[in-house]
């Protein structure tokens, strides 16, 4: 390689560099606004109090898509319906289910099909009919049962959801997902204390695979010891309370996450529901609720709130991370092809100005200029002309870096007040953080590039399953494997883990006799 | 040879030095870079001990609030529940509390929560003299005028909250300060505690300001003083004039109809007619027919027939279901809603007339049933729809 290449790379990576850390930085500092303006106004007690009082309070529709959850649907469902909130209905999606999960909500919930006049305000695969409760238990007559011909997608199977929701604001979820009690409450809140329109709301997302749950309940918080939900949720709690936080207050969020977020009905309806064919569905939707709103010429917010509210769970192995990162990134890239007018357009104000093109520069082109970093360190390695003097200043410089934004992380949890209840949990956090540079990070690198690989080469992908190993339950079993799957493979590899998991909870109960 | 002992200062001097001497000879960006991963270490090494230092408050606090609580928690209890009013004495004896028992901001912050779930918990019950006696022995208005007066946004907002959910008492003279400061959400706390607890004419500041934002927030929370002084019998507004204040804000008179409607003040009806008929603003004109609809105000319907075919779908939703509320049992308002049933091409206001029809006495049922045969076939979902009684079909959207 020629020397003015070498040099000329390393002059474009101390920019690049640059503007990557004070871009860092600028969230940090921003995102420090943002959580005093939120501590300083907020009190989560007395807003639920007000609300609870109030017959102003607006109601709110959870619509969870289910696709194959016999294992776990009905513990999911009741947790939802046990959630604390004056006015709400869940509507749960039975995307064509092979097993039995639609007989296991009817059996369950005493349900039974009712003639609805459905309309198809968001086109979707063929409604199939409306199940409702004839038992007098009041929190049944919350549940909605949809059955409808499978989609292929989530997006399909949330469309046909946001079809029959009755209220102003729905939350869109996953079925497997565990939210906080007050979790209603605190996501409405924003809509109602802006003076400008909220037509979506994010909260913070967190990894549940090291927590405990109860019937469907989150009964004590902890960080997963495994190594990757553990690196992916420092990397989740970095985006929410740094990335997203700070984007909101600017009003230029990127993405309301499609496992946890609330929308406005009429603006979801109006820029056509979800895309089933955009495998980044949920930042895909964000922007076209954005591009309706400018082109309509609305004054529109999108809010991130710091709480979490959502507890989630985190890929377990590489395969499975594998496959979830190669979808984001060819995501990513696809979503670009499609919303490539949006970039640099005054019209679309924040978004298309700022969050478009740091997008674009920092988390696209990102892991192509890493994958080129590794492959020049290792051809100065191999030519012995590495310049140990100076490598190791800018690896340690880094290094504490990422110290310093695990530390501010941690204080901002701790200042949010929805941490941890055992403090010593953050020990972990540290660790992944001192671990992360090493191995989680090239990795994420790799499988981002593989997606982007395959968007352009055009390869036809199936939305993989997500396989789980199931939180924690108070009674320390292992609950099996739930999926958020949608093809005969996917279906096969999801009976796969149920049995894996199975076998483990035998052989677990072996253990103990 | 001399020893010298360094200062903190040249300490730190002599050791930055050594670090600007070793990288002296490095390339700018190399320098650069050294600097700023030094302030990052200082910056690490500062919130990591900030870190530590908030969570052993945080455990102290926790373990005070627990100690508190086991301690005078049923002491509590009995003096804010007994019938019989204890003296300020009694009360500070049973509590044991010192002779010289004063204000520190520490220790009462670890009170307030214990204070707040008991009178959440036990509030319409209790003894309010008690209460308030409890509140002044525990020196909790003292504490939170200092909260009010402190210059931190949080203490004086969380102090106006917390004086509200346990019904403290806070001299109004200490709130006015902040009735009319820049810091709108704090000016809002102040004037709505002014609201909560005033006496003589509490709702002037808030409602002529001209500058006044009426968010969903406001709304909730001033409904909520609203009840709060019903409930305590406590003078209550007359809602129609607020309608007619100037400079006219749209936000304030679709609250105060919607105010109203929900405190049930029939007398105010036959106003609210003749502003209906004067009305071209759709927020304004669907409030007024919700709440005419909803007091069952029989003269207005002549009024909503009028209105009807001239109207936005939405007001003709709200114009049905007033109708539909009111069931005078007029055949003309039923001829009227079956005609439009079979014309709108809206299914929102296709479903509301349908159920308004159905729900509309004997006479109703009868037109229901006659449409029932003389529709189109598609239409036979919106009547199996209706007749589901496991559908909830006032949610249809």
């Amino acid at each position: 390689m020629p020397e003015w290449l070498y040099n000329g790379f390393s002059i474009f990576v101390v920019v690049y560099s640059t503007l990557v850390i004070s871009s860092y930085v600028a969230f940090a500092v921003l995102a420090f606004f943002e959580h005093k303006k939120h501590y300083t106004y907020h009190d989560d007690d007395y807003t639920i109090g007000e609300l609870k009082k109030s017959p102003y309070t607006p109601g709110v529709s959870i619509v969870a898509p289910a696709y194959n959850e016999e294992k776990t649907v009905i513990t999911n469902v009741k947790s939802l319906l046990s959630l604390d909130y004056p006015d709400f209905e869940v509507v749960i999606v039975n995307d064509g289910s092979k097993d039995k999960t639609l007989e296991l909500l009817i059996e369950n919930f005493d349900l039974v099909k009712v003639p609805y006049a459905y309309v198809e305000k968001i086109k979707t695969k063929p409604f199939k009919g409306l199940y409702k409760t004839k038992s007098d238990n009041p929190s049944f007559k919350r549940l909605t049962v949809v059955d409808k011909v499978n989609g292929g997608t989530k997006a399909d199977a949330s469309n046909a959801g946001v079809n029959v929701v009755s209220n102003k604001f729905f939350i869109c979820t996953d079925v497997d997902c565990v939210l906080e009690k007050n979790a209603l409450y605190r996501m409405i809140w924003p809509t109602m204390a802006s003076t400008r329109r909220v037509i979506a709301v994010s909260a913070t997302m967190r990894m549940s695979n090291g927590c405990i749950v109860e019937d469907g309940k989150m009964v004590e918080t902890h960080p997963p010891h495994d190594m990757i939900p553990l690196f992916q949720d420092l990397e989740y709690t970095r985006s929410f309370l740094i990335g997203k936080t700070a984007l909101s207050r600017i009003n230029a969020m990127q993405n309301v996450s499609g496992g946890f977020g609330m929308f406005d009905r009429e603006v979801v309806i109006k820029a056509g529901g979800y895309d089933g064919d955009s495998f980044a569905e949920d930042m895909d939707m964000v922007a076209r609720m954005i591009r309706y709103m400018c082109d309509s010429g609305e004054d529109y917010r999108v809010v991130q709130i710091p709480e979490t509210c959502c507890w989630t769970e985190g890929p377990p192995n590489f395969k499975v991370l594998n496959r979830q990162r190669t979808r984001w990134g060819r995501g990513l890239f696809q979503f670009f092809t499609v919303h490539r007018d949006m970039l640099w357009n005054r019209n679309y104000r924040q978004y298309g100005m700022l969050t478009l093109p740091y997008i674009l520069v920092f988390e696209l082109t990102a892991p192509i200029i890493e994958f080129m970093g590794y492959f020049v360190v290792l051809s100065l390695l191999v030519q012995w002309a590495i310049n140990w003097n100076t490598i190791w200043i800018a690896f340690l410089g880094l290094y504490i870096f990422a110290q310093l934004l695990t530390s501010v992380i941690i204080s901002y949890d701790v200042w949010v007040g929805t941490s941890f209840k055992k403090r010593t949990d953050y020990f972990w956090f540290v660790l992944a953080s001192f671990l992360e540079p090493f191995f989680y990070h090239p990795i994420n690198v790799f499988f981002s590039l593989r997606g982007y690989v395959k968007q352009i080469l055009g390869t036809q992908m199936v939305w993989g399953n997500m396989t789980r190993k199931g939180v924690q339950s108070a009674n320390k079993q292992a609950a099996p494997g739930m999926s958020g799957s949608t093809d005969a493979t996917t279906a096969a590899a999801s009976v796969a883990s149920v049995k894996s998991a199975v076998a483990e909870a035998e052989t677990e109960k072996k253990a103990d006799a | 040879m001399e020893y010298y002992v360094l200062s903190r200062y040249a300490y730190w001097k002599y050791y930055l030095l050594i670090l600007y001497y070793r990288l002296a000879e490095y390339p700018p960006a190399i320098r650069v870079w050294a600097v700023f991963s030094v302030i990052s270490l200082i910056l690490l090494i500062g919130i990591v001990v900030g870190n530590i230092a908030r969570v052993v408050r945080a455990a102290a606090d926790t373990h005070a609030m627990a100690h508190n609580r086991e301690k005078y928690w049923d002491k509590m209890k009995e003096v804010a529940m007994s019938v019989r009013v204890w003296e300020p004495l009694e009360i500070s004896a049973l509590l044991e509390l010192p002779k010289n028992f004063k204000m520190h901001e520490r220790t009462h912050r670890r009170y307030v929560p214990m204070l707040i779930e008991m009178y959440r918990k036990y509030g319409p019950q209790m003894n309010k003299i008690n209460w308030q006696r409890l509140l002044q022995v525990l020196k909790m208005p003292i504490y939170f005028e200092e909260q009010v007066r402190s210059r931190n946004t949080r203490k004086r907002i969380v102090a106006f909250k917390n004086v509200a959910d346990m019904d403290a008492n806070l001299k109004e003279a200490v709130a006015s300060r902040y009735l009319f400061t820049k810091d709108r959400k704090l000016q809002n706390n102040a004037r709505l505690h002014a609201a909560r607890f005033g006496t003589s004419y509490p709702f002037k500041v808030l409602l002529e300001d001209p500058n006044l934002v009426f968010t969903d927030e406001l709304v909730v929370k001033f409904h909520n003083v609203l009840m709060y002084r019903q409930e305590n019998g406590m003078s209550m507004p007359n809602f129609i004039h607020w309608c007619n204040r100037t400079p006219l804000n749209e936000e304030l008179r679709i609250f105060a109809i919607n105010e109203i409607r929900l405190f049930n003040r029939r007398e105010d009806c036959a106003e609210m007619l003749s502003m209906l008929i004067n009305s071209r603003d759709e927020r304004f004109s669907c409030a007024l027919i919700k709440a005419l609809g909803a007091m069952e105000y029989v003269p207005a319907e002549k009024e909503f027939i009028r209105r009807y075919l001239s109207a936005s779908y939405t007001e003709r939703q709200e114009l049905a279901e007033a109708l539909g509320a009111i069931n005078s049992g007029n055949p003309e308002v039923l001829i009227f809603l079956q005609e439009d049933f079979l014309q709108t091409t809206d299914y929102v206001t296709r479903m509301m007339l349908l159920r308004v029809i159905h729900g509309y006495g004997e006479i109703g049922l009868e037109a229901y049933n006659y449409l029932k045969k003389e529709s189109p076939k598609e239409f036979s979902i919106y009547f199996e729809h209706i007749e589901c009684d496991l559908i909830d079909s006032r949610r249809y959207a």
